[in-house]
């Protein structure tokens, strides 16, 4: 267990140094924002990014912030994490020789992949959570007023989004020997699909479809969850988990 | 399929698993009592550590049964893992722990005492525990290894080649500790490469090849036959060897470059061998009767033990 959590603490320290060196930037940044969004909207060069400036034109502070904390680097630095805290799980103990001896200890298996899941997904969620905490008082910096409640349903509705990347990547992870293949061809296509987000006419065919400002903008004005979209990302998160635990029961030792 | 009977110490019955078309194990059968230590011997892809790795749930078998330390073997082997140790053969270790640390998740989940005991083996094969792990040598990890597969207080030891890689010193104290933690009730299964120190650890081998366990009696056999061997040395070749050959009982020999060995046709051969030994010249040297697991060894697999 002492390795893992080392491993916790690395991993989300990094996350959250990562999505802080982001988020500090931009919500410096939003005074200039506001004052040159006109300006913005003429040099960008799609349709889509001039879509997402109006968005944040409209609806304000929150509206930019959840854009550049949660659709911007959540959806490329979070996702990126949860590939690369996953695809080592199990392919990882294979590649160094030592799923032999993770196997070899007094615990049932269903233990061993249980503890291992839940605490990557610790790894992955509790920065995210922390670094969404910190907008409050940052944005009080640039003079802005923003609630708790609104961002830290965004974070939840972000993180069960992370949560299937994570799972489906964890799954593959049973099955594979080396990490680092799993780990390049997941960041692949998960950027791809962040990259055609942005692209008109296949936008709707993005993952990230389901994380943008839309969402997070809806989130504020119901101050609920979106169970519609969150309830399926769960549902797949708990499958891809149910059928790691199937997979790793007969996994080999080398 | 026999039903395997829950005993202390291990019990396999027609242990059998295939990789596909391959027959890895062989309806192996076997026992080892509490109390005793056992050595599992054979050549490279014999089936030893996957024999090894089915005791232990590791991986399951197609046919047959086990029994650890009273516990059967079903499901994931949760059970079996409880009651037995295993120092795997592989020696792959986290490098980014330290020693202590590492001992501490090496032994998480045995008795309380266990940590202590391994940290107090790890001292006495003088381990640098604050040291991070990957500026252990080869044979260091294996002595860290070893210090947390003998720590808990369980009734079965699985060690795969604990001497692997050690000098003889380190070697000699392994052996030691494998046979005192026998004399304290434990049933050792112990596989290794080196004969020498199966000879000096083990109550009883068990020879493994191409996954098929070789009878105990046959082992008996051919140790009969090695303490029936001779080798006599001389300078240069006896003018009368032959005839020497002939009126003593010999079953087979080789003469080659000075060098004799015969195999002595009777159960004590002792009378054999001074008959021998009048009707030639003094030899140079003469080795007799000794056990030779080397020689067993080639005679199941013909050639030469480690």
């Amino acid at each position: 267990m002492a390795r893992a959590w080392l491993l916790l603490a690395v991993y989300s320290i990094g996350l959250f140094l990562a999505l802080e060196v982001m988020l500090v930037p931009a919500v410096l940044y939003w005074p200039d924002f506001a004052e040159n969004v006109d300006n913005l909207k003429a040099v960008a060069p799609l349709p889509m990014l001039r879509a997402l400036i109006d968005e944040m034109d409209f609806g304000g502070a929150y509206a930019y912030l959840v854009g550049q904390h949660f659709f911007k680097a959540c959806n490329t630095v979070g996702t990126a994490a949860a590939v690369l805290f996953a695809a080592g799980a199990i392919a990882g103990e294979a590649h160094r020789n030592t799923l032999e001896l993770f196997l070899a200890r007094p615990f049932s298996r269903t233990r061993l992949l249980t503890e291992r899941f839940l605490l990557g997904l610790a790894a992955l969620v509790v920065p995210i959570v922390l670094s969404t905490l910190t907008i409050v008082p940052l944005a009080d910096h640039v003079g802005e007023v923003l609630e708790y409640e609104p961002l830290l349903l965004s974070a939840a509705h972000q993180c069960s989004l992370l949560s299937a990347v994570y799972a489906l990547v964890f799954f593959l992870s049973t099955r594979a020997t080396n990490p680092m293949p799993l780990a390049v061809g997941m960041i692949f296509v998960t950027s791809l699909m962040f990259a055609i987000y942005v692209v008109e006419g296949v936008s709707q065919y993005s993952l990230y479809r389901l994380t943008d400002i839309h969402d997070f903008m809806r989130i504020d004005a119901t101050r609920s969850l979106d169970w519609r979209v969150v309830g399926p990302l769960l549902g797949v998160s708990a499958a891809f988990y149910l059928a790691s635990v199937q997979s790793f029961r007969r996994r080999l030792p080398n | 399929m026999n039903a395997v009977r829950s005993v202390e110490g291990i019990g396999v019955r027609s242990l059998t698993r295939d990789f596909g078309a391959l027959r890895a194990v062989d309806d192996v059968s076997f026992d080892v009592e509490p109390g005793s230590v056992v050595g599992l011997l054979g050549p490279n892809g014999s089936g030893k550590s996957t024999l090894l790795r089915m005791l232990l749930g590791l991986v399951s078998p197609t046919e047959g049964s086990a029994s650890i330390g009273g516990r059967t073997l079903a499901g994931d082997g949760v059970d079996v893992r409880r009651r037995a140790t295993f120092m795997p053969g592989e020696v792959a270790l986290y490098g980014e722990l330290t020693g202590r640390v590492h001992l501490a998740w090496l032994v998480r989940g045995r008795d309380r005492e266990a940590r202590a005991r391994a940290v107090a083996l790890a001292d006495e094969f003088e381990l640098p525990l604050r040291r991070r792990v990957r500026t252990y040598s080869h044979g260091m990890k294996r002595q860290l290894l070893f210090a947390a597969a003998l720590a808990p207080d369980v009734p079965v030891r699985i060690l795969d080649e604990p001497t692997e890689g050690l000098d003889p010193t380190k070697r000699a104290a392994v052996l030691e500790h494998v046979r005192a933690d026998a004399a304290r009730g434990r049933a050792v299964l112990f596989s290794s490469h080196h004969l020498g120190e199966v000879e000096r650890a083990c109550d009883d081998v068990l020879f493994l090849r191409a996954g098929r366990l070789l009878s105990r009696t046959e082992a008996a056999r051919i140790t009969a036959r090695a303490k029936r061997t001779a080798r006599v040395v001389w300078d240069e070749r006896p003018r009368t060897l032959e005839a020497a050959l002939a009126k003593a009982r010999v079953e087979e020999f080789t003469f080659e470059d000075g060098r004799l060995h015969a195999v002595l046709d009777e159960a004590d051969p002792r009378a054999s061998l001074e008959r021998l030994i009048a009707l030639l010249p003094v030899p140079r040297s003469l080795r007799y009767g000794d056990f030779s697991l080397s020689e067993l060894y080639r005679a199941f697999y013909g050639e030469e033990g480690v």
